[in-house]
């Protein structure tokens, strides 16, 4: 056999290919391991909650413990980790065949893993089991099948200073995003030179992508169609929930700026803000670091309304990977994971809201304003994601909206600009 | 390798030597050196040949992990022309670049040459400037956070104090980036500091006497001795101050993200994202040749320019 200069590149290039790709454990057809059989062998759990030592010691000094005492023959390795890092944790490990058995996810998740085969489809009937609301279980589900229950919601609420409603002689909580702008616009303070010392309105102090989100289902406007193929945001209703931002921040009752700081108390506990879009987890961060706006009764909540009434919901999904060794003691994780009992101290520890009806009349919810809120209204609970394609359009969300929100493009044009990019991600499917 | 350059022991074994008594010492130098570098070379062809040419590889396919990648000829390469943000990110890359590795070099400088005299308490001074250098980024911007922080931080304390009124570093489109910056000079002052400090004390003492006896004032000295004899150092503090300035990554992610719209993203974040947020590593691959040649550009060109580490020999 002759090597020519160019066979040799050739089999170099594609032998570094075979390097590159050969190891990935990416799982390929429908082949997913049956959960039947006994519960047994040791699992990872792959976590982005239960952070922190009081996290730790919840899941490994309570819940695990007890899950053991279920399930004497598996043992679970916890691998914590943060949203910000599980997607470069779950890309690593999936690349490097280390994919963990039970893995937590966000809601939105499921499809783009579900898509790519990297999750295993649950039995339904485990959808049945507690009291679901059906918008709860609706970011747990692609392609008709279940592939997660869900642990806790955070849902996103407008926060607001009753004191200060009080002072400017408002009673009710707006209705509409009209009465939102003229009551925000009452609500804002300057001082003598002109510097703005309160804002009526801060939308800001919670991340751009899930505040336009909530603002898109609230003028009943949503991402893409039932088959997340077709991009429907792009329309009136899609650019109004941003123009909002823009006429907040042009008439001055809102700024960019103005938002709360990561560790600080947020806007709305320090005064400088009348009305504050906020996770339902501000309620514990009052508890801790402003406890005398609660037992004063100084701060409520409502629902964003304009065409409807609408909330955000996010949260944390608990789904088994489809090529575990181990896909019955897995499975029991995942089950044992999705009940009230474990259900109800995750969410009073992060001050979430459980992912089941049956913990409405809990002493946590009923003693957790926020929460308490947000759960008797999951009907009106709106997700993110829809689309296989989501895990790529997220990351364009809050970076293509905020060059409308500085000025560097009109709501209409930033709004197209993601349409755009939100179809080819799509078109890659 | 011609002229008075080459050493006439060399010139000896290359041209031919009289016995074979050099011949066979020189081969089995040659036997033992390349012995010696082989476990550095094997290394550099695990982690560096290989996943490299698995880039270049890489680059011509679409691969998000999970399912093989498929080959998609030029197609990386060509959204990377019309990609704005990756433009952007190069553009200030570019300018993150230009400005921190110049003002780090010179202020580096300016305190080698200080801890290079009869200082007192220069070991601690020493110290206090290599620390930003091994302290966790993370760490080093959290506090930074804190100074850039528009309300409580020590920036805007300052900047009230002398009667102005600070800006929003890091939500301000046009502070962000000088603001990131700023964090840039700060943590690279330290090793640029201890390799000039290294180099100035390897200068030859007798210069700077007849340069003294002739007359030569100390800024002269400077000019015509320091900075000339330095050459060689400043070469391997721009390239890798320059390669590590490209590789901006941290800063970015912990004080930014990227933002606000776009205005501190950088190349590697970028191609951090494009991997690992959204699960494109074939268009990581592609960008990460485009940085792979722009620092293989900027390398040879400062080469050219500098003359690279001939001032050494």
């Amino acid at each position: 056999m002759e090597y020519t200069r160019r066979s040799v590149l050739s089999a170099l290039g594609l032998g570094a290919f075979a390097a590159a790709t050969g190891c990935s454990a990416a799982p390929s057809g429908d082949g997913q391991a049956a959960a039947d059989g006994p519960a047994e062998g040791e699992i990872t759990l792959l976590t982005p909650i239960y952070e922190g030592s009081t996290g730790k010691q919840l899941l490994e000094g309570k819940l695990l413990p007890a899950f053991k005492q279920k399930n004497p023959n598996v043992t679970v390795k916890v691998d914590y980790t943060t949203y910000a890092a599980l997607n470069e944790k779950l890309t690593t490990g999936l690349a490097g065949g280390l994919m963990p058995d039970v893995v937590m996810l966000g809601v939105g998740w499921i499809p783009p893993f579900a898509h790519k085969k990297v999750l295993a489809a649950l039995p339904d009937d485990l959808g049945q089991r507690f009291d679901y609301e059906d918008r709860v279980l609706e970011p747990c589900r692609y392609d008709g099948k279940l592939y997660a229950l869900p642990l806790i919601l955070d849902t996103r609420i407008v926060t607001y200073r009753k004191d200060m409603f009080a002072e400017a002689g408002i009673k009710q909580p707006p209705k509409d995003w009209t009465e939102l702008r003229a009551m925000a616009r009452e609500l804002t303070r300057a001082d003598g030179s002109g510097k703005l010392t309160r804002v009526g309105f801060d939308p800001f102090s919670i991340d751009l992508r899930q505040c336009w989100e909530t603002f898109l289902f609230a003028n009943d406007g949503t991402l893409f169609d039932e088959s997340g193929q077709q991009v429907k945001f792009n329309d009136d209703r899609g650019v109004e929930a941003l123009q909002l931002f823009l006429d907040v921040i042009k008439d001055k009752s809102g700024d960019y700026s103005f938002k709360s700081a990561a560790g600080q108390p947020s806007t709305l506990a320090q005064g400088r803000s009348a009305m504050m879009m906020a996770n339902n987890s501000l309620w514990v961060q009052l508890q801790e670091q402003t406890p005398e706006l609660l037992k004063e009764d100084k701060v409520g909540a409502f629902m964003l309304a304009n065409r409807v009434p609408a909330m955000f919901q996010g949260g944390t999904l608990v789904s088994r990977s489809a090529t575990t060794k181990h896909a019955a003691a897995a499975q029991a994780l995942v089950e044992f994971l999705g009940t009230p009992d474990t259900i109800l101290p995750t969410a009073a520890q992060r001050g979430a809201v459980p992912g089941v009806q049956d913990l409405q009349t809990s002493d946590y919810v009923e003693n957790n304003g926020f929460v308490k809120l947000a759960l008797g209204n999951m009907d009106k609970a709106r997700s993110e994601g829809g689309t296989p394609a989501w895990m790529e359009i997220r990351e364009k969300i809050k970076t293509t909206l905020e060059t409308a929100v500085v000025g560097q493009r009109t709501a209409k044009e930033a709004i197209d600009e993601l349409a755009n990019q939100s179809k080819e991600a799509i078109s890659r499917l | 390798m011609t002229g008075t350059m080459v050493p006439e022991r060399v010139r000896e074994v290359v041209a031919g030597p009289a016995t074979n008594q050099p011949r066979r010492l020189l081969r089995s130098r040659r036997r033992a050196g390349l012995l010696m570098v082989a476990p550095a070379l094997l290394h550099a062809l695990i982690w560096i040949g290989i996943p490299l040419v698995a880039a270049v590889v890489l680059s011509f396919t679409s691969y998000d992990v999970l399912t093989p990648p498929r080959f998609a000829g030029l197609d990386n390469f060509r959204e990377l022309v019309h990609d704005d943000v990756f433009r952007r990110a190069v553009l200030n890359t570019s300018v993150y670049t230009f400005f921190t590795v110049p003002v780090a070099m010179t202020i580096a400088l300016l305190i080698a040459l200080m801890l290079n005299s009869k200082l007192t308490g220069r070991a601690i001074f020493r110290t206090a400037i290599f620390i930003p250098q091994v302290t966790a980024t993370i760490a080093v911007a959290l506090v930074w956070l804190w100074i850039y922080d528009p309300r409580s931080g020590l920036a805007n304390a300052i900047l009230s104090f002398l009667g102005l009124d600070g800006p929003n570093w890091l939500s301000s489109t046009s502070w962000a980036m000088p603001a990131v910056i700023m964090v840039g000079i700060w943590q690279g002052i330290g090793l640029k500091m201890l390799i000039y400090l290294a180099a100035l004390q390897s200068l030859p003492g007798e210069l700077y006497e007849a340069a003294s006896v002739d007359g030569a004032s100390k800024v002269r000295q400077f000019f015509s001795l320091t900075v000339p004899l330095l050459k060689p150092a400043t070469f391997f503090v721009f390239v890798t101050s320059v390669i590590g300035a490209f590789q901006s990554f941290d800063q970015v992610y912990i004080l930014t993200d990227g933002g606000p719209a776009n205005s501190t993203t950088m190349m590697t974040y970028e191609i951090y994202k494009s991997a690992f947020r959204e699960f494109r590593m074939g268009y990581a691959c592609a960008q990460s040749l485009v940085l792979f040649a722009l620092l293989l550009m900027l390398t040879l060109v400062n080469r050219r320019i500098t003359g690279g580490d001939r001032g050494s020999r």
